[in-house]
């Protein structure tokens, strides 16, 4: 669990952070988003004792960390960056290797976590296991990026716009195999973006920051149901949010048992996004899309119309993401 | 990001004035301040401060730079001016002491005893240079006006030689051989200069040729790394035996003045040597103008020779003077191992002073060789300066 | 080394060739002069002797290789230290000056480095070794400074996050890193020490460049021939096996 109590940093006389308070749970996946300089990486970077804190406390499981020693403190904690960070003079193996070898793990506890964590990764071990950083794509550098950081088993990932240098695509794919790692190992997460679609799409707390205070913090779908301010309305999308929303729920938790009417001729798997089953019903030109699961079986029925009753009665009250 | 703490009142001290500041105490009261010899050939005996400017002045040399480390301790802009003054009080009084020093070690009665600079003179002058380089640093003074500081400081002292500084060794080996001193700078620049310009001609062409034609360059390169690895010493000797042979034996490359000994080779091999930091540069300059640059020049519609004076060369241009600045500095240096071919230039009293164990005259070559590459390294470096627009590299 | 370290990446071999090939003629002039005999007989038909013999060749090589390499030994450690010590915190008061020393230093002609040493330190062999000291150390500590300062920040800062210790950055990730640069600092000042102690033999060391002072003293060309090989040979087997080994470094990708 991480703790900021009143956290601020001062650069000379100017104010990076300014008193900001957050707690992150344990096993959490927390966002810091904000337009670039508000603040956000700084407190990231607070958190590891990159850099130290100008005032109030920073807390992890309980302990003020300036009464850590920052190396123990640091080795516990992952850490990945937009630029990988990867040293170049190290193949993929010694890269992702390092933090066990700097704990002195036995030889062959190190090799076998390698090993491990490649294959976690999506990195077939023989094909990547003696190539060096420059070898690799962007999206490779950044598995091995992750890798690295996982590479100890720490409580604690901290991560800086990590997928922000990479194409749309291969973004895409790593934010839903980072979200299917979380789902498996639980770890407590802090992540900056300026990009809220991935914040939506991976936090369970959000944090929103501009010029180092904390505008609003909550559930994805409480900022979007109810945002503080223009300004976070405006980051979650202005007009959009509807279909931001939507993104963030299934189409089974939507769904409605199979009425006595003829199917409809669109069918949509239960675990696609209400954003997408929309998106489908303006394609076919229907307001109605039959639900099915993985074996294709129908299990229910999507309607516009009930969709739109239900938003009609469920505004104003806020429901777990 | 550097964090500097604001606190204005209690800047915390400055180890590197500080430190220079004891090196400098040490080395006065430590080392020989002035040795003195009968004649110019035998060692000189080597006598310590209070020896050589009484109490008096040794309390005054020590005031002074007790002053200037003290100041370090609190170091604030006003603090950093007061060094500066003081520093150059220190340089103008350097002379004074020689003269002070001159007064009581020479034997008015011995007219060949003469005055030699001791180690602590030369620690003194290279540690003050260290603590101005430092101060221009801290007071972020520009080039030029630490120039003229340094220009001013040399009048200062030229002057001094020149009134009152008979007994010492420096001045009296100058004023025995003045015309072949100034004969030889003479010889010595103009050597340089026709290397370097020639070099320029021949570099520029070869780099455009590397340039245009990517089969040249890798031969070109190679060639011209190859003969820079050859020493100095080494690369003149290989030129003296065919050189000599073809002034002796082909008639008329003997009338122009080809021979082993004397310009010929020594032209050659410099020109040699000063084609590689050229043709690198040149070439560089060249190669780093982003081709989007270009094809936008291009696109606003302007023609070949525009594109090349308009955009190519003024952003090549700064490399290239650094080029000459390299190579030029490098001649100074090189042209004076020449003098051992006998291509005259200042570097005649290095080895003349060398093999006659007169070492005031090898002071007289060496110091305004050295002068003479510091000149040329300021004076070019502040033209690429000059050239580079908005700091653009 | 690294997990399963069997898998290699196939690497181009570095060329040796001229290494080899430049040490084998160094070898030949060496202990082969007298081979050419005819030939600098031809050079000088009049002299009284034609190969020089005041000391045989592998002496003089031997005593140029040990003032260059002592000089260079020294250079090398103090300079990496120095360059070292100015960029951590205890000594950063200390970068820019050390900076500039560097880059003013350079601007002193090797020669009258070389020929300002005598009057300091008197002739022979100990006042070249410390005006060679003097002089190499420069190239060597801006390069230290050069290749440190390149480090990219980032990596600087990965280094630190995944809790690396100061001295483990400085071993593990900062040198590896500066090394191609501080080689070529190294080639440099050796290149220019082999070229500055044979003016050593103007100031008393007896070296390579003895055959060619004594050559031009006495008119006799053959000497100077015979000096000027060796040197230039020497010099540029030391430069290709300094090639050999950035070869080597550069194979371990390292941009």
């Amino acid at each position: 669990m991480i703790e900021l109590n009143k956290v601020s940093k001062r650069f000379n006389e100017a104010l990076a952070v300014n008193d900001i308070s957050l707690r992150v749970e344990k096993g959490s996946f927390c966002a810091l988003v904000g337009t670039s300089g508000c603040g956000k990486s700084t407190t990231l970077r607070m958190i590891n004792r990159l850099i130290p804190h100008s005032d109030g406390e920073i807390l992890i499981d309980g302990q003020p960390i300036e009464q850590l020693d920052p190396v123990k403190l640091r080795r516990r904690i992952g850490y990945v960056i937009q630029s990988t960070g990867l040293f170049p003079h190290w193949s993929v193996a010694r890269n992702i290797a390092l933090v066990p070898r700097l704990l002195k793990w036995p030889a062959e506890k190190i090799d076998a976590r390698v090993e491990e964590l490649m294959a976690l990764l999506g990195l077939p071990f023989d094909e990547f296991v003696g190539k060096y950083p420059h070898q690799l794509s962007g999206g490779q550098a950044q598995r091995v990026g992750v890798a690295r950081a996982l590479a100890a088993d720490p409580d604690i990932l901290l991560m800086d716009e990590p997928f922000g240098a990479l194409d749309p695509l291969t973004r895409d794919k790593l934010q839903e195999e980072l979200a299917r790692l979380q789902a498996r190992l639980h770890k407590t997460v802090v992540f900056v973006t300026h990009d809220m679609d991935e914040a939506l799409k991976l936090a369970d707390h959000l944090v929103v920051m501009r010029e180092g205070r904390i505008v609003q913090q909550g559930s994805p779908l409480t900022l979007l149901r109810h945002p503080a301010d223009p300004f976070v309305e405006s980051l979650l999308g202005g007009l959009e949010r509807g279909l931001k929303q939507a993104g963030l729920t299934r189409v089974k938790e939507h769904m409605t048992s199979l009425g006595p009417q003829v199917p409809a001729h669109s069918r949509i798997p239960g675990d696609f996004t209400l954003r997408q089953g929309l998106s489908m019903m303006l394609r076919d030109h229907t307001e109605r899309l039959t639900v099915v699961d993985a074996s294709d079986v129908p299990i229910g029925e999507l309607s516009l119309r009930r969709l739109i009753k239900e938003s009609q009665s469920e505004r104003g009250t806020p429901r777990a993401g | 990001m550097v964090i500097v703490n604001a606190g204005e009142r209690h800047p915390s001290p400055n180890v590197v004035l500080i430190a220079l500041g004891i090196v400098m105490l040490c080395a006065v009261w430590l080392l020989g301040v002035v040795s003195v010899a009968p004649n110019r050939i035998v060692p000189g005996t080597s006598y310590p401060l209070v020896a050589a400017l009484g109490m008096p002045g040794a309390l005054l040399v020590t005031l002074l730079l007790g002053a200037m480390t003290a100041l370090a301790l609190r170091p604030a802009r006003i603090h950093y001016l007061a060094m500066l003054l003081l520093l150059v009080m220190v340089l103008l009084l350097m002379p004074f002491g020689l003269m002070v020093a001159g007064h009581f070690l020479i034997d008015p009665a011995l007219p060949q005893a003469r005055l030699g600079l001791g180690a602590a003179y030369w620690t003194l002058s290279f540690v003050l240079l260290l603590y101005l380089v430092e101060l221009r640093l801290r007071l972020a003074i520009k080039r030029l006006p630490t120039a003229l500081l340094l220009v001013a400081v040399a009048l200062a002292w030229w002057l001094c030689a020149r009134l009152w500084l008979d007994d010492l060794a420096l001045v009296q080996e100058f004023q025995a051989r003045r015309g072949a001193f100034f004969s030889a700078v003479g010889q010595h620049v103009l050597l340089v200069g026709v290397a370097v310009g020639s070099s320029l001609l021949l570099g520029l062409a070869l780099a455009l040729a590397m340039h245009r034609f990517h089969r040249l360059r890798k031969a070109g390169f190679a060639l011209l790394n190859f003969l820079q690895t050859i020493p100095s010493l080494a690369l003149f000797g290989l030129l003296l035996a065919p050189l000599a042979w073809l002034g002796a034996n082909v008639a008329w490359l003997g009338n122009l003045g080809v021979s082993g000994i004397g310009n010929t080779p020594a032209l050659i091999a410099l020109i040699a040597y000063s084609l590689l930091p050229i043709v690198r540069n040149t070439f560089i300059a060249l190669q780093q103008v982003r081709p989007d640059t270009l094809e936008a020049a291009t696109a606003m519609g302007m023609r070949g020779h525009q594109r090349f004076w308009q955009v190519r060369f003024p952003l090549a241009l700064p490399v290239l003077i650094e080029g000459v600045r390299i190579t030029t500095v490098q001649a100074v240096g090189l042209t004076a191992v020449a003098a051992l071919i006998g291509a005259g230039g200042l570097g005649t009293f290095i080895f003349q002073g060398l093999g006659q164990a007169a070492m005031d005259m090898v002071l007289l070559g060496a110091l305004p060789i050295v002068a003479m590459a510091l000149i040329a390294d300021a004076a070019l470096g502040a033209l690429a300066d000059i050239t580079r627009h908005g700091g653009a590299s | 080394m690294q997990a399963r370290g069997a898998v290699s990446i196939p690497r181009a071999w570095p060329n040796w060739l001229p290494a080899f090939g430049f040490a084998a003629l160094l070898g030949l002039a060496l202990f082969g002069m007298e081979l050419l005999e005819p030939f600098f007989r031809w050079v000088e038909p009049d002299a009284r002797s034609v190969i020089y013999a005041r000391a045989s060749f592998v002496d003089l090589l031997g005593r140029h290789l040990l003032v260059v390499g002592a000089a260079g030994a020294v250079t090398v450690c103090l300079g990496l230290i120095a360059g070292i010590a100015v960029t951590r915190r205890y000594g950063r008061d200390f970068l820019p000056l050390a900076g500039q020393l560097a880059s003013i230093g350079q601007t002193f002609p090797p020669v009258a480095v070389l020929a300002l040493a005598v009057p300091a330190l008197g002739f022979g062999t100990p006042a070249i070794i410390v005006a060679l000291m003097l002089y190499g150390l420069l190239p060597i500590l801006r390069n230290t400074l050069a290749g440190l300062d390149g480090v990219d920040p980032a990596l600087k800062e990965a280094a630190i996050a995944m809790g690396m210790t100061p001295r483990q950055r400085l071993w593990r990730v900062e040198l590896p890193l500066a090394a191609p640069v501080i080689l070529a600092g190294v080639r440099t000042s050796i290149t220019i020490n082999i070229a500055t102690a044979a003016l050593g033999a103007t100031v008393g060391a007896s070296n390579l460049g003895d055959p060619i002072i004594a050559g031009i003293i006495n008119a006799n060309m053959a000497y100077v021939i015979q000096g000027a090989l060796l040197i230039a040979l020497l010099a540029l087997t030391v430069d290709s096996l300094f090639d050999l080994l950035e070869q080597q470094l550069r194979h371990r990708p390292t941009d």
